[in-house]
């Protein structure tokens, strides 16, 4: 008995140095040993139990039952913790082998660390796939001529879901032009309903979903890349000056309801579940909850278009901010099988499979196929079609340098809390001064 | 008896180091480490550049580092003389009244084991500006023009204190019932002998007795409003507009927010700093109150 004890406390140190060991041997790298069984470790995601995780999910286990040669180490993470935990193993070099991540900035800086290695070959040796993919849809994946990913859907930042049936009530047209919103935003006010439901306690909500469309309205897309680049405008330029004072517009009409900077986005899409409010703008992402959660009655109303245009400004107004969506990253470390394998799980992610299967779970994807609309929610088909006819336009925390999105975030509150907008327009250039040094 | 003196000091030392070891490392090592990272412009990938003490005359420079610090010391003196008179008045009650005391004991400590995350969004939905119950009752009391949206620029820092408050009350209340607890029965009969009685007793006789008790729980109460966090980040996230933000939130967005590590820890750095500065005042105040009294 006390042998059988003892051999049971051997056991469990062992174990313990097993796992000790492993710890700190970190990614396991050096494909050494026999080289039939490849280990791949994936980050995601897809963590929670909408239509799109669960198919990106389900994609991952099929690849796996496909490849038992290839074993997959997959981890899941909340949005918000993925992007910090990218951060930390990033700054420790210790990217995992495949990981999501985001296009623009974060693509560029994990190039700049020589963190991530191009799949330009790979693409090309596909043309089927490679050109099948919608215009420019790999210019934020691109860094000096080389493309580091493929984005596995298509993430518009700024739509106007609204309320058919209050708008009927008291009699307004869906506003087409800017003083038609603020005219619908007197007479909704006038009748004690909320004209566009907001939630900006997270605060970087009005700047994607608001403040990149109108910004390109007023001041046009060219100029805003010129801004970010500094290369012959600057953010104090009159007409970022003008887009600011339009977003302050809207607060000063009362356009939303009290202490949005308040409550957070899900508070707000219950603002107008609850059919207190008339409109509420935002990305494409609050399709799916409106889709699942919201009323039969309020569903059945509810229809989506863009942000009117802007009279005199330079932007084309049959436009959207938005980005290309996540795509896969591949660690700089891997190569031979293990290089081949990630690619593997790139095109089985990022492939034609992997985008149907996305389009499918009512999420718009950056590649060219039809969407079968007798399965299709009526909602995400307005979406689709909508989708057809306007252009994307950068959102701006994509573009931006981190330093100058935090300032713009914190500036849009302030602004819309009465701020004066020269001086937020001084604080966004400066920081977006500050960080190309 | 020399030898064996020693020998216990070499034990005493033995069994301390693992202790100090781990302190070191964990705490000691990170604050120097992050003093020096302090000096540098790193993005947290690539190359970090030496830039001198250019973050730190940016910090001191900043508005919304002033911002935070007043917060921040907003929060430092709601804490001191809300939760320790209110937690030492509590435990007074409480000491005389047998029969309630359980069920105070327990109303006012259950926000202890409530996670901070649950406390942020109890108060949320109080504060809530449109379904709020605290704009309801004003309503109800017929004190419409007392109705504020509560987590704004303007009220939002001040309206965190009663959450503040109310979430460690208990723990100071613990701390006090057990000092009080432990005043000898004798005194107490001496002060009744001597016809001490009320509040002549407690300010005489039962404050002095749990004095030592009450300058911990001060500097406590300093440290640990110092490094508040986590309930200003779930209810409002420093904002609107940097409105509640405290040095720590401050640190948080700078680092993982704009991604700007060296600046991050220079602002570390400086709480350590700031904190070292604030508990010695809290000290030498104590020290010249005590000295006086002697």
């Amino acid at each position: 008995m006390r042998n059988f004890t003892r051999t049971g406390t051997a056991a469990a140190l062992s174990a313990m140095m097993v796992v000790l060991a492993a710890c700190g041997g970190g990614s396991n790298n050096g494909s050494g040993g026999s080289g039939d069984q490849v280990t791949l470790s994936v980050m995601h995601n897809w963590t929670g139990q909408d239509a799109k995780a669960t198919a990106m999910r389900g994609l991952l286990d099929q690849f796996q039952e496909d490849h038992p040669d290839i074993k997959l180490e997959v981890e899941g993470l909340a949005t918000d913790g993925l992007k910090t935990r990218l951060r930390t193993v990033a700054a420790a070099n210790e990217m995992p082998d495949l990981f999501v991540m985001w296009p623009g900035v974060m693509t560029q800086e994990f190039v700049s660390g020589d963190l991530i290695q191009p799949i330009g070959e790979y693409l090309d040796s596909k043309p089927e796939w490679k050109d099948n993919f919608i215009e420019n849809a790999f210019d934020d994946y691109t860094v000096d001529g080389k493309i580091y990913s493929a984005p596995m859907n298509l993430a518009p930042t700024s739509f106007v879901y609204y309320n058919q049936a209050i708008f009927d009530e008291y009699g307004v047209e869906v506003p087409k032009t800017w003083d038609e919103l603020l005219a619908a935003i007197e007479t909704f006010n006038q009748n004690d309903v909320i004209p566009i439901a907001l939630g900006n306690k997270a605060n970087w909500f009005v700047q994607s979903t608001i403040f990149s469309s109108l910004g390109d309205r007023v001041t046009g897309t060219d100029w805003f890349l010129k801004a970010v680049a500094q290369d012959g405008a600057s953010f104090t330029d009159p007409q970022f000056v003008a887009a600011l004072d339009k977003l302050q517009e809207l607060s000063e009409a009362d356009a939303f309801q009290d202490g949005f900077n308040s409550i957070d986005e899900n508070q707000m899409v219950q603002l107008y579940f609850q059919g207190k409010a008339a409109m509420f703008i935002s990305g494409g992402w609050a399709m799916a909850n409106v889709v699942k959660n919201a009323p039969e009655d309020i569903l059945q109303q509810t229809h989506i278009t863009i942000l009117p245009s802007v009279e005199g400004g330079e932007g084309d107004p049959m436009s959207t901010s938005g980005v290309v969506g996540t795509g896969m990253g591949i660690s700089s470390k891997l190569e031979g099988a293990e290089k081949e394998a990630a690619m593997e799980l790139l095109y089985a992610l990022s492939g034609p499979e992997g985008q149907q299967a996305t389009l499918e779970s009512s999420t718009l994807v950056s590649y060219d196929i039809p969407l079968d609309e007798s399965k299709a929610d009526p909602l995400f088909v307005e979406l689709y079609n909508l989708m057809q006819d306007i252009k994307i336009t950068p959102v701006y925390d994509a573009k931006l340098s981190s330093a100058a999105v935090e300032v713009t975030n914190n500036g849009l509150q302030e602004l819309l809390g009465g701020g004066d907008p020269a001086a937020i327009a001084e604080k966004i250039q400066n920081a977006q001064v500050g960080a190309a040094q | 008896m020399q030898l064996k003196a020693l020998s216990s000091r070499k034990f005493i030392i033995m069994g301390l180091l693992p202790a100090i070891a781990v302190y070191a490392i964990f705490v000691f090592v990170p604050v120097v480490w992050s003093g020096y990272y302090g000096f540098f412009n790193w993005s947290g990938i690539g190359a970090a550049r030496f830039i001198g003490f250019d973050n730190y005359t940016e910090i001191f420079r900043d508005p919304i580092f002033w911002t935070a610090l007043r917060n921040n010391i907003i929060f430092v003196l709601a804490s001191v003389f809300g939760q320790i008179p209110i937690a030492l008045i509590v435990a007074i009650l409480v000491q005389k009244d047998g029969k309630r005391s359980w069920f105070m004991r327990t109303a006012v400590f259950m926000p202890m084991v409530l996670s901070t995350v649950v406390i942020g969004m109890i108060w949320q939905y109080i504060y809530h500006p449109q379904i709020g119950i605290l704009n309801f009752l004003l309503e109800w009391l017929g004190l419409e023009s007392w109705q504020r949206v509560w987590l704004s620029e303007d009220y939002g820092i001040y309206a965190l204190i009663p959450p503040l408050i109310w979430s460690f009350v208990g723990l100071y209340l613990i701390i006090f019932i057990a000092a009080l607890q432990n005043i000898p029965g004798e005194i107490h009969d001496a002060a009744q002998l001597d016809g001490a009685t009320g509040v002549r007793k407690i300010v005489a006789v039962t404050l002095p007795m749990i004095k030592g008790t009450i300058l911990v729980a001060v500097v406590l109460c300093i440290s640990g409003s110092l490094k508040s966090f986590d309930l200003v980040y779930i209810m409002t996230r420093g904002g609107p507009a940097h409105a509640t933000e405290l040095l720590a939130t401050y640190m948080y967005n700078s680092t993982f927010t704009s991604y700007r590590y060296g600046f991050g820890s220079a602002i570390s750095t400086t709480i350590v700093l700031v904190s070292l500065v604030l508990i010695g005042i809290s000290q030498w105040l104590m020290s010249i109150k005590s000295k006086s009294n002697q």
